[in-house]
């Protein structure tokens, strides 16, 4: 029903850790959801136990049918899905740019899912080439990790900017503040000014926390290794916060 | 997929599937009570599915597949499906059950253990749960089943395929669903499908008339009284609802069948009959109205939506005031010596022979007769409004057609079930558009009667009043809509071949017999 895209043209943010959480917490809270991993490292994938593979490799991928359809996984968690990255996700904006409608391939492959699911959630790669098109063409709303620093801002504004030009609805953009860091001055600095310069910062943030960092270890979602945390705590408010936005009929 | 297992519980049992096989974790038991819900008139068994509340669960299940269709969180007890915020859920529940309340039919006690079944990466790819089912919370007390029920992982049909074969060799597969749920309702005492509005009569067509329509009248008098203490909680519209058709029913057949039985003693019942149904007439309107809130709101421009709302409260409370005018009416004598001499009257086995002209008659003659001549008199009717269009004579058409309707609905059974329920379809199409005509005419006087009765003393009252005469404008404006679709539907009831299919299957031919 609703698309959700984690999304930064800067790698490092807290995309990943974001979207596997909320993924785990939106289907904790009885919403049918599935997690799509683009990015070539594959890192959702690993988390969720799951081997970085499709059925006919990135061929498969970019057609609606049914290798795509035997690439879903089941998690170890009820009501959430997988479908995992594969290595060739890395040539993904080449093979898009071969095809026609080109900059609609995904929202093509996802439509089939968006009525199995309430949710579907995009773990994007840090791009901004005709992959990332895709994702503002297929997603209904784009969450961006920010960690409060200038080069944050600026890379920020880039993206703003870029949205405009293409005419993107600006409204749909939410950031919040990811790996906040209380000791840095600097984070303290930089929040207000953030808050001053764009619209749709959410006000929940995700402190920077070695707990989240331990989720390659425990290959698993922070609120299952550490259901009573302060990580768990933070991804809880801010998904309580994200889907007031995503399921406004609600 | 899953099996119904026997012989206590063994933990070796499952063990013995899994070990040496598969690496697998299992899980704290955990205890749940499961209750099932359905409506009075069983809509979600009719369709073979089940509601029930587990844990925080509320979840729509298909009965002998067991897969769910639709899941909710919901802690407090279900009783409308308008209660569920909007979404799949509500949606789905409110196609079926509609005004309906769900009603709790039994619970059972469970307690669950998981068995997850992992791979290499110590990823879940499937879980076997072994479930006991109890009808106490005491695990001492006896056990109403036990079971293995496989819940396979997607992405691994390897698996799913393996376990499967493994669990056929050790119990018999079953619907376990259906098994819990025929357990639960087996504790309640009650059947599944008991009860139906629905006539479904079958009968001898060569039954004397006066006997068969004690049948029917006795079937409606139960479906009366089943709905009795329904009305009384007031649990839902529907109870009422179902009432007084079978109310109507009683007194259409009675009026119907001239000289079945002798004419004293059915003008008596008859108007019984219609005081009985005229002490809810006020209640069943209310009823109607408070269930047309939403439709009257999208009836308004945004800005007035809200505006309506007094007028509601308003009706609310008259409301209050009707059900305790029906409440003490079911519960006076009146009503009890009406019934226990109309009991007495069709009791068949009394049988009292009748001899007035038709009480003999088979009853498939009396039927088609009077079926046949009810059918020639709405086309006779429609036919002459065809021309000389009036509102008055739209309205009788309207009560001609219910009463050929009711002739229908009654002899059902005698008829070919397709050809009948196609003809009863297409009468319904033309009742729609007369029910819908009639519907906003009378609404629009009620709607200003009852504007000129709320006391107007505040803001609130006033902004309702201006509501209320712009809805009455948009009825207005229904209403010739309605009326100009009446020759169109009217032309395609009467059309040759429909009158030909009535002909068929009613057209009486007099064997000589006095009619």
């Amino acid at each position: 029903m609703t698309t959700m895209a984690l999304y930064s043209n800067k790698g490092g943010v807290g995309k990943t850790a974001t979207a596997v959480n909320l993924a785990y917490l939106a289907a904790n809270s009885g919403k049918s959801t599935l997690i799509c991993d683009l990015d070539p490292q594959s890192s959702t994938t690993y988390y969720f136990r799951v081997k970085p593979k499709l059925k006919r490799g990135a061929r498969g991928f970019l057609k609606p049918g049914k290798p795509i359809q035997r690439s879903i996984k089941g998690t170890d968690f009820e009501m959430l899905d997988l479908l995992p990255a594969d290595f060739t996700h890395r040539n993904l904006d080449i093979r898009f740019n071969g095809l026609r409608h080109r900059k609609y391939r995904l929202d093509i492959v996802l439509k089939t899912y968006r009525k199995e699911y309430d949710l579907i959630i995009l773990d994007c790669p840090p791009t901004i080439n005709i992959l990332a098109e895709n994702i503002f063409n297929t997603a209904d709303l784009l969450l961006v990790p920010l960690i409060p620093t200038t080069l944050s801002m600026r890379t920020h504004e880039h993206l703003m900017t870029f949205l405009r030009g293409k005419r993107y609805d600006h409204k749909r953009v939410f950031a919040f503040f990811s790996m906040v860091d209380g000791r840095k001055k600097m984070h303290h600095e930089i929040i207000p000014l953030f808050l001053n310069q764009f619209d749709g910062v959410l006000r929940s943030q995700i402190p920077y926390l070695s707990l989240v960092e331990k989720m390659g270890i425990y290959r698993a979602p922070v609120p299952v290794y550490a259901p009573k945390s302060r990580a768990t705590e933070a991804y809880q408010t801010l998904w309580h916060e994200i889907s007031q936005h995503l399921f406004i009929s609600d | 997929m899953g099996v119904k297992i026997k012989g206590g519980y063994q933990a070796e049992l499952i063990d013995s599937i899994l070990v040496d096989k598969y690496f697998y974790k299992v899980e704290e038991p955990v205890s749940e009570k499961w209750i099932f819900f359905d409506t009075f008139d069983w809509r979600l068994f009719n369709k073979s599915l089940t509601l029930h509340q587990s844990g925080q669960q509320l979840t729509l299940r298909r009965l002998t597949y067991g897969d769910s269709i639709e899941s909710i969180k919901w802690t407090s007890r279900p009783v409308f499906a308008w209660d569920f915020p909007d979404g799949s859920f509500r949606k789905r529940l409110e196609s079926i059950t509609q005004a309906r309340a769900v009603l709790m039919l039994g619970e059972v006690h469970t307690q669950s253990r998981t068995y997850r079944v992992l791979n290499t990466d110590l990823k879940t790819v499937a879980r076997l749960v072994y479930t006991q089912v109890w009808s106490q919370p005491d695990i001492n007390s006896p056990l109403l089943g036990e079971y293995i029920i496989l819940q396979p992982v997607r992405g691994y049909p390897r698996y799913e395929q393996q376990l499967t074969k493994e669990l056929e060799e050790i119990g018999h597969t079953t619907s376990i669903i259906e098994d819990i749920y025929t357990s639960a309702i087996k504790k309640s005492r009650i059947k599944p499908g008991s009860y139906s509005p629905k006539l479904g009569l079958r009968f001898d067509p060569s039954m004397r008339s006066d006997e068969a329509m004690k049948t029917i009248f006795l079937r409606l008098l139960k479906i009366m009284r089943a709905n009795e203490a329904g009305i009384t909680a007031d649990v839902d519209t529907e109870f009422l609802h179902d009432y007084r058709i079978a109310i109507r029913r009683t007194r259409s057949a009675l009026s119907q069948t001239k000289n079945v039985f002798p004419r004293d003693i059915t003008n008596r019942f008859k108007r019984d009959f219609a005081s009985m149904g005229q002490i809810s007439n006020s209640l069943r309107d209310l009823d109607v109205y408070l269930l047309s809130e939403g439709s009257y709101r999208l009836m308004l421009p945004e800005v007035m939506k809200d505006d309506i709302h007094p007028l509601f409260i308003y009706l609310q409370g008259q409301r209050t005031l009707a059900l305790k005018d029906v409440i003490r009416y079911l519960e006076s004598e009146d009503y009890l010596q009406i019934l226990q001499r109309w009991e007495v009257f069709i009791d068949n086995s009394k049988s009292d022979i009748y001899d007035e002209i038709n009480s003999a008659l088979p009853v498939i003659d009396l039927a088609r007769k009077q079926i046949y001549t009810q059918y020639r008199r709405v086309v006779r009717d429609g036919n002459y409004i065809l021309e000389h269009t009036q509102d008055e004579l739209l309205h009788l058409l309207r009560i001609e057609s219910k009463k050929l309707r009711y002739l229908m609905e009654i002899f059902a059974g005698l008829f070919p079930r397709k050809k009948i329920t196609r003809l009863i379809k297409q009468l319904k199409i033309l009742q729609d558009n007369l029910g819908e005509f009639n519907d906003l005419a009378v609404q629009q006087e009620q709607l200003l009667e009852f504007a000129s009765e709320i006391p107007v003393s505040d803001k609130p009252s006033k902004m309702a009043l201006v509501a209320t005469g712009y809805l009455v404008e948009t009825m207005a404006r229904r209403q010739r809509i309605v009326k100009a679709g009446f020759a169109k539907t009217f032309t395609t009831f009467s059309s040759k071949n429909n009158q030909g299919l009535y002909r068929e299957l009613f057209k009486y031919i007099d064997s000589g017999s006095d009619s």
